[in-house]
């Protein structure tokens, strides 16, 4: 491993660089440091960062280790990368890469937009010159016309993990300072049952999932159960973390802890770590939790003594439970049809976690979130650990992903560190915490504001509002503002991310919308919506600096070199937002008069970590380790100290404890029976419609479970030919075009005459998406499994997708009434095997578009060359 | 010399490995100990799936392959161009500059371990990175790469304590690998034990597995769910089974496969009246 060089570009040596390649995109939450070699202007590999590349681990990073049951776990000494960002030089070098402005061959600023076509038109190249004037003179004409706020910025993660070159959200003070602007407001992802229903029941804003700290520790000494529901360790955490979960799962195996996963789908996790899969139908846990506290009231086995001083409202919950309310005791034997468990293994389940200190897993995945009602199971999920003691040593909600999630200590799963680095202060983009005061839209609701005109909501107001921001009324247009007419957008992956994907195809398509454009590296997803697509780099190409946070293993600081120079006309999303506040004569004022390098620099300033380590010595070694906290041991885990002491310690619920029944929820919405009081199992409601037994599922017979892909960090990944060779990855169609997968169980399959291989059609009444049949054991019948992000690639926009984006036809009404987040998973479709001949002599356009047969749609499938 | 450990029961296919190997070699020119690897469809460590059993008694199996560096090579003596050799320290290399591309070497490997690459007029395989390794690097991407530990690479000598329990793949081939596998998994045989009358698992119901032609008996109680798994049978064999708990009137299951992995599904066991 060669020192870094100057000289020539020609045959020098192999420099080493250090990246932070993760793809949370928000500055706190950095991780995945690689080492990136670099030569002759082209990177060589990228490959795990070593700590003790520079340092000597014992001197300088007071090495950690856990010593739980006679055995020690250490971290490893080098980072614990995923293989997407091994393989992260397919992005830079991607043939779908954006290389220079490009427009709408149809869009005419002066003449005919075309605003129909958007979706389908072609794109010819144009000059940095031309796009900008156009841009900026859109702008200009819109506030005039309308006001400022006319302007919808989409500005929200998941992307690279950039600082001072930010991918999202550079706009928004360049907007402030032209005016304003309506803010699209990512309704938390990825939490919503949480967010929306748990904090109702035990706070833990901002999030609403449960106390992480030092539980990692708390595990290892004192768990005897580990229930993964909604966790998937050995995914997930991939893009915001790495590895460490994967290691933590062997060692307590290895500690003799014993691992349930209760999922429909054998998920990469419970592939290799299970003891047991109990198999669930999608969304349906609801029932299943109630149902294990009927069997543990009718027994008596859980900790009377615990609720009566730790609890509120459990008399309610309790009356609801056992059937007095609507006459229906919500037994095992009524819950089995409903999930698809028996009732003698739910009998089971319920007396071993009664009998065992349990710890509730958690990844942000499954019921808790991306399904209809999530705030149901993710509030019944705590209260099936409130009625075991939540907090007692080996008793809490783990999670396997964002440790150290915004900045909290109480976020800290594993052994903390003496410092967090922290770069927000040098970060130019969007933070999730910003509100945008009056204007804004929670993003689940931008297609309806489109299509409808007006829309209204309640909460939102930003990523980490409190839980009381849930009871205020807002609407759009906010008073004084304008209806959207223009869009700006630099996370363009909404088709593919969001709810009803279709709905939002329609609404870019809506004659209000008369302009928008995107900035992007990629030509993927979104950007084909749009009338201008400006060049954007990946981060490999642009200095930065970072810091790994999110790994769990030991904290690092670095400045990011620039690897390789930008490819074609492009530059960083920062620099494209400088270029639009010069033309806006803006630009002084948006930079306040730093360069990227000052800003570099003011990042290590800022970064907490100034003092331990100098600028000189920081440059020189190229990072810097992060010792580790002489006392972590002793930060009592999780709950821990609501547990032993709730009066000095409350929650941060009206009533200091946990809510059985929700007082907020009672005070404000106490007629929602959608997200009740009480929480309860929610079959259907005036906002969905798609459990089995209901008169959607006649026709439409399945269930979707759509989790996080394998193989991307949700949009991000799906054209990296290396992956798509991966048979969970792609699924090759006799037209050598990769598809897909669509897990089916073989009994589902057959009943339906299809086959491994086979391209088939998913559909129900929002539309109709193709996939390649992947037949398998890992699902049970009933369900069909989908991984969420694959790149758009529509047949007819708005109807149908043959990429795979399931996102395009799940439900578009959020998580419930008064709860807007999105419900992308546990939804009703059908199955068939699709004539892929007959489709391409009804859609010969779509079909004759080139694709690259190992990365798919690239630059060439949608611009004339 | 050097060998490999793959120890399989740490793996978790992440296909790190896989991933890294094609870094590596994808579009990166090491002469001359290889020419570039095309971007697809090769794969010199190659990752293989096996999905086993069936609902709810499933595992994924993840094994990674690769060229093994034969101690006696069948590669080397069917190379004409005598293209093939092995360095002292164990590692097998194809010539680049030597080989034409013949293709001999690919139908004689065993493991199909060697691809043809046409463009280039070469064959190519694993060279377990032995331009990095010849710069002083300790192991090889893959080994690198891999986040749990389930790949070691180093000295033979070193690596004997875990070599003494590990077995090559296909020793029939008797071509002396320098890579070795610990925890190849055997089959399972599964299943679940109920009483339907009071709708419970039974927990402490005796399995007794007989293997039908050498009688060998295995032994197992279930567990709270009504669970068994006989773990890690070795070979194909034919087993008859039969369940048995005090009060209930035993069942017995015959010619139980294990070809493939077996879950034979809820047992219910009834009362003796």
């Amino acid at each position: 491993m060669a020192e870094k060089e100057k000289g020539s570009t020609v045959n020098e040596a192999e420099k080493t660089l250090i990246r932070d390649i993760s793809f949370c995109g928000v500055p706190e939450n950095g991780s995945n440091a690689s080492m990136v070699d670099v030569k002759d202007g082209k990177i060589i590999r990228i490959r795990p960062m070593h700590y003790d590349w520079k340092y000597d681990a014992k001197k300088d990073m007071n090495p950690w280790k856990i010593e739980a049951r006679g055995k020690t776990f250490e971290p490893s000494m080098k980072t614990l990368i995923p293989p997407y960002s091994i393989a992260y030089k397919q992005r830079v070098y991607s043939p779908a890469r954006i290389l220079y402005p490009m427009m709408r061959v149809d869009f005419d600023p002066n003449g005919n937009r075309n605003p129909q076509n958007r979706g389908v038109s072609k794109y010819k190249r144009i000059s940095w010159d031309r796009a900008l004037d156009i841009i900026t003179s859109e702008m200009n004409r819109i506030k005039e016309k309308y006001g400022p706020t006319a302007v919808l910025y989409q500005s929200d993660q998941h992307g690279e993990n950039k600082v001072v070159q930010a991918d999202h959200g550079a706009g928004r003070k360049l907007l402030r300072l032209w005016g304003g602007f309506t803010q699209q407001n990512r309704q938390p992802d990825s939490w919503e049952g949480w967010w929306w229903g748990s904090k109702h029941f035990w706070g833990c804003e901002p999030v609403g999932q449960g106390k992480q700290s030092n539980l990692l520790y708390d595990i290892s000494k004192n768990t005897e159960l580990l229930l993964f529901w909604g966790c998937d360790q050995e995914t997930t955490p991939w893009g915001w973390g790495g590895q460490l979960p994967s290691r933590l799962s062997y060692w307590w195996t290895e500690l003799g802890i014993k691992q349930i996963y209760v999922c429909p789908d054998l998920n990469y996790a419970a592939a290799v770590h299970a003891d047991k899969w109990i198999s669930v139908l999608p969304n349906t846990d609801a029932a299943l939790y109630l149902a294990i506290t009927y069997h543990w009231f009718k027994k008596g086995t859980y900790d009377k003594e615990y609720l009566k001083t730790h609890a509120v409202g459990v008399e309610k919950y309790e009356a609801y439970v056992m059937g007095e309310e609507d006459g229906v005791p919500k037994t095992p034997e009524w819950a089995a049809p409903i999930t698809g468990v028996p009732s003698r293994v739910i009998k089971a389940l319920a007396e071993e976690w009664a009998s065992k200190r349990t710890t509730v897993v958690i990844g942000n995945g499954g019921p808790g979130i991306r399904g209809p009602y999530a705030t149901e199971p993710a509030r019944l999920q705590g209260i099936c650990l409130a009625m075991q003691g939540l907090g007692k040593p080996g008793a809490n909600q783990a999670k396997m992903i964002e440790w150290g999630l915004f900045d909290k200590p109480d976020q800290y799963a594993q052994p903390k560190p003496l410092r967090v680095p922290y770069l927000r202060k040098a970060y130019t983009g969007g933070h999730p915490d910003e509100t945008n005061h009056p204007s804004f839209i929670p993003k689940t609701y931008v297609p309806k504001a489109i299509l409808e005109g007006e829309c209204d909501w309640w909460g939102c107001e930003c990523e980490t509002a409190n839980r009381r921001d849930q009871f205020v009324h807002y609407k759009y247009p906010a008073n004084g503002c304008s209806k959207i007419h223009m869009v700006w957008t630099d996370s363009p992956s909404w088709i593919t991310c969001w709810n009803s994907g279709n709905d939002y195809v329609r609404a870019m398509r809506h004659p209000d919308i008369e302009f928008m454009f995107a900035q992007h590296p990629w030509l993927e997803n979104d950007c084909l919506m749009a009338d201008i697509i400006l060049p954007v780099n990946t981060k490999l190409e642009e200095d930065d600096i970072g810091a790994d946070i999110f790994s769990g293993q030991y904290n690092l600081l670095f400045p990011e070199h620039k690897c390789v120079e930008p490819l074609g006309e492009s530059y960083s999303d920062y620099e494209i937002v400088c270029k639009i506040a010069e033309r806006l004569g803006l630009l002084g004022e948006y930079t306040g008069g730093k360069s990227i390098d000052d800003l570099i620099k003011y990042g290590w300033e800022t970064s907490r970590c100034e003092d331990l380590i100098s600028w000189e010595e920081l440059n020189e070694k190229g990072y810097y380790v992060v010792p580790t906290s002489d006392d972590w041991e002793d930060v009592p885990a999780g709950f821990y100290n609501f547990y032993k002491d709730p009066e000095n310690y409350p929650l941060s619920t009206p009533s200091g404890k946990l809510e059985f029944e929700a007082i907020g929820l009672l005070e404000h919405f106490p007629l929602d029976l959608e997200r009740p009081p009480v929480p309860k199992w929610v079959a259907k409601g005036i906002s969905h419609e798609e459990t089995i037994g209901t008169e959607r599922s006649k026709e439409y017979t399945l269930l979707v479970c759509s989790n996080h892909p394998r193989w991307g960090v949700h949009s991000q990944h799906d054209d990296m030919a290396w992956l798509r060779e991966i048979g969970t990855c792609k699924v090759k169609g006799p037209d050598g075009y990769l598809y897909h997968p669509v897990w089916l169980h073989p009994s589902e399959a057959e009943k339906r005459g299809i086959r491994q291989g086979d391209i088939v059609s998913i559909y129900n009444d929002r539309g109709t998406v193709l996939g390649g049949a992947y037949i398998t054991e890992r699902v049970m019948p009933g369900v069909l499994y989908i991984d969420h992000g694959a790149k758009w690639d529509p047949i007819v926009p708005g109807e149908i997708d043959r990429g795979g984006a399931i996102n395009t036809i799940v439900p578009r009404n959020t998580t419930s009434k008064n709860a807007v987040g999105h419900a992308v998973s546990g939804f009703l479709v059908e199955v068939e095997k699709t004539d892929l001949e007959e489709l391409k002599r009804e859609y010969p356009q779509p079909f004759k578009r080139k694709f690259h047969l190992a990365a798919g749609t690239i630059l060439e499938s949608f611009v004339n060359l | 010399m050097k060998a490999l450990v793959i120890d399989i029961s740490k793996c978790n296919g992440c296909y790190n490995c896989q991933i890294a190997c094609k870094d590596e070699h994808c579009g990166n020119d090491w002469m001359p100990y290889a020419k570039p690897q095309p971007d697809t469809g090769q794969f010199w460590l190659k990752m293989v799936e096996e999905e086993r059993g069936t609902v709810p008694k499933v595992r994924v199996t993840y094994t990674p392959t690769l060229c093994m560096h034969c101690d006696e090579a069948p590669c080397i003596p069917a190379c004409r161009l005598k293209a093939i050799y092995k360095r002292d320290d164990g590692i097998v290399i194809i010539d680049p500059e030597k080989c034409n591309g013949c293709g001999d070497c690919v139908a004689e490997c065993p493991y199909g371990a060697i691809y043809l690459n046409e463009d280039l007029s070469v064959a190519q395989k694993c060279t377990m990175c032995a331009h990095l390794l010849d710069r002083g690097w300790k192991e090889p991407r893959c080994v690198d790469a891999c986040p749990t530990g389930a790949l070691q690479f180093g000295e033979e000598d070193e690596l004997k304590g875990l070599i003494s329990k590990a077995e090559v793949l296909h020793p029939e081939f008797e071509t002396k690998p320098r890579v070795y596998y610990i925890g190849l998994p055997g089959r399972f045989v599964a299943g679940a034990v109920y009483d339907s009358e009071e709708d419970k698992c039974l927990e402490g119901a005796t399995a007794i597995l007989t293997d039908t032609d050498t009688g060998e008996k295995f032994t197992l109680k279930t567990d709270n769910y009504g669970d068994f798994w006989f773990e890690d049978m070795k070979g194909e064999h034919t087993y008859s089974m039969k369940i048995e708990k005090a009060g209930y009137s035993p069942s017995e299951i015959k010619d139980i496969c294990t070809k493939k992995d077996v879950n034979i599904g809820d047992i219910e066991l009834c009362r003796k009246s």
